[in-house]
């Protein structure tokens, strides 16, 4: 990208990506590339919910 | 979700999130965003694909008259819907991209799951990211570049 094309906001956010996620997913194929999101997304939901039972035993006790 | 838009036929440019994820995104999406094809045939398509799959639109009360046929679809645009197999965001044209002809020539041939779809490429993305302008899309809009500059 030329210089005179990039955003100084979209630079300071780039700062903050890490990079060795992408590595890893780029050497993946978009198949694994979905698998991994979609296990990561079980994952969250699996938080999700123990998150929700834990705030619900707290109230009750 | 592919699985059912891919086997029913459903012309569709996989964009958003999900595009994202496929040229190595490691963010996470609750939905899966579409451009597809407003031709009347497309419509029918889309319908018998996500119809059995109870489509309901997304946010709203229980109890609505909504009816998920192609004179829905017809008089609509842009669908944000919840199904039994997800959510999904069925877009008629998109800010900055136009719809599903306009992007046609932009999209990719990804294979996913042993499906063959078609996804909008990196630097469409990046560009139609940027024309939408949302704060929360800044972030993701950094990331697909630092993908384009690592590949």
């Amino acid at each position: 990208m030329r210089p005179e094309d990039q955003d100084p906001i979209i630079e300071a956010y780039k700062r903050g990506i890490d990079r060795t996620l992408i590595r890893e997913n780029l050497k993946r194929t978009v198949t694994e590339r979905f698998e991994q999101a979609m296990a990561l997304q079980r994952f969250a939901e699996e938080l999700k919910r123990a998150g929700r039972k834990a705030r619900k035993t707290q109230k009750d006790a | 979700m592919l699985a059912a838009l891919t086997g029913a036929g459903v012309d569709y440019i996989l964009v958003g999130g999900a595009a994202a994820i496929a040229h190595g995104s490691a963010r996470l999406t609750q939905d899966v965003d579409i451009v597809y094809a407003r031709a009347a045939v497309n419509l029918s398509k889309l319908v018998k694909a996500l119809g059995p799959h109870t489509p309901y639109l997304r946010g709203a009360p229980p109890g609505l008259p909504f009816q998920f046929d192609e004179q829905t679809l017809r008089r609509g645009l842009n669908f944000m819907l919840t199904t039994s197999l997800g959510d999904i965001d069925l877009l008629g044209e998109i800010t900055g991209g136009g719809g599903y002809e306009d992007l046609l020539p932009d999209s990719v041939v990804l294979e996913v799951f042993g499906l063959h779809c078609r996804g909008l490429s990196l630097d469409r993305l990046i560009e139609v990211k940027r024309a939408a302008g949302r704060p929360k899309d800044l972030e993701a809009i950094a990331e697909l570049e630092a993908i384009r500059e690592e590949q």
